[in-house]
């Protein structure tokens, strides 16, 4: 009997790994999923002082200059008429516009037609008496367009622009022209 | 005695299965992908020659510019023109919060005699295809001041024209009444 107590005893005295377990894993999830590169990012560090290291003035850059002129802002029309004037929680539906036409000004040639705004662009690009110089590496590069948005023109021009000038093989896009009017 | 101590055998243990339950629960609410929640539902201009975006970037917010000038980023509207009007300096502080939080690719670098910390992470810019350039405008003169210093700018751009295709659908549904 006395025996029998004694290995209750020492069964007893048993230690329950599960809890230390479950707390190791929850802290393995904890720091497998943390970003420490945020973390890192918020350490104060003291940089060394900037001395001017770009004192040289450069020469400008030469642009090609690309606007976009709104000729038609064009009439609104429902999107899906059949859901009415505004959406279930009372945003005005979406519109689309009707007869809505732009122009584009490379230079200061008016041109009318996409096709006709890439073949422009293109020929552009493929000039190689149009290239300008890299003031970074010093080699012959096509030149950057500046693409200034009028007022009334829509991200749908813009984005349509983009594609286009894209195509015709340039590399580097701006913008400018600031924020167009309403 | 005996009787008493099988009895007490049978007792089923709950704790290793709520633990585990809780470890589940964890790793889903940590793994689950939100980035569905950043695309608003815009009608996209359509792409006539942009390649498709195979491979997009680890990191790279992603602004809605909706039809009626609002910024929403991830469901949450920091814009509104109707609210805000000509004020538009919750683009910056979004941008801020971006800069502190969002993104992980920074530099820092001397220009005009001032330090900024340039991000090179890009910014995505999603908006409808008849949103007025005059908002896009706005949040990209928002991303070019040097406190956001924002220069990588995206537009986005759909493979397919899903505004033929819904006033087509539209027009099919009318001629079958």
């Amino acid at each position: 009997m006395a025996h029998k107590l004694m290995e209750e005893v020492e069964q007893e005295a048993e230690m329950n790994m599960t809890p230390m377990i479950d707390v190791v894993f929850l802290l393995i999830i904890f720091f497998l999923c943390i970003d420490f590169k945020i973390l890192e990012a918020k350490l104060p560090a003291y940089l060394p002082k900037d001395r001017g290291s770009q004192t040289t003035e450069t020469e400008p850059v030469e642009q090609l200059s690309l606007k976009i002129v709104c000729d038609n802002w064009g009439t609104k029309a429902l999107r899906q008429p059949d859901r009415g004037a505004t959406n279930k929680d009372g945003s005005p539906a979406a519109f689309v516009l009707n007869n809505h036409l732009v122009h584009w000004m490379v230079g200061p040639r008016r041109i009318t037609d996409d096709k006709v705004l890439i073949t422009e662009l293109k020929k552009i690009a493929d000039d190689p008496s149009r290239r300008v110089t890299d003031p970074k590496t010093g080699e012959k590069k096509i030149m950057t367009v500046v693409i200034e948005p009028g007022s009334q023109t829509t991200y749908g021009d813009v984005a349509k622009t983009v594609d286009m000038v894209t195509v015709a093989g340039f590399v580097e896009i701006n913008f400018g022209g600031g924020a167009a009017a309403k | 005695m005996s009787k008493h101590g099988r009895s007490q055998e049978l007792d089923m243990d709950m704790t290793p299965m709520i633990d585990c339950v809780f470890l589940l629960m964890i790793f889903f609410v940590l793994v689950i992908d939100l980035s569905q929640k950043e695309m608003e539902n815009l009608i996209l201009p359509k792409a006539e020659y942009a390649i498709p975006d195979e491979d997009p970037p680890d990191v790279r917010p992603i602004i809605n510019i909706t039809q009626d000038g609002r910024f929403v980023y991830k469901s949450n509207t920091f814009y509104d023109p109707a609210e805000h009007g000509e004020d538009f300096s919750k683009a910056g502080e979004l941008l801020s919060i971006w800069k502190d939080t969002v993104v992980t690719d920074t530099e820092v670098v001397s220009l005009g005699g001032s330090t900024m910390t340039l991000v090179n992470d890009p910014v995505l810019i999603r908006a409808d295809k008849w949103t007025e350039w005059f908002y896009v405008g706005k949040f990209m003169a928002a991303c070019a001041t040097p406190d956001a210093a924002f220069w990588k700018l995206e537009l986005a751009m759909s493979e397919e024209d899903k505004e033929a295709k819904l006033l087509r659908g539209l027009q099919a549904a009318k001629g079958g009444k």
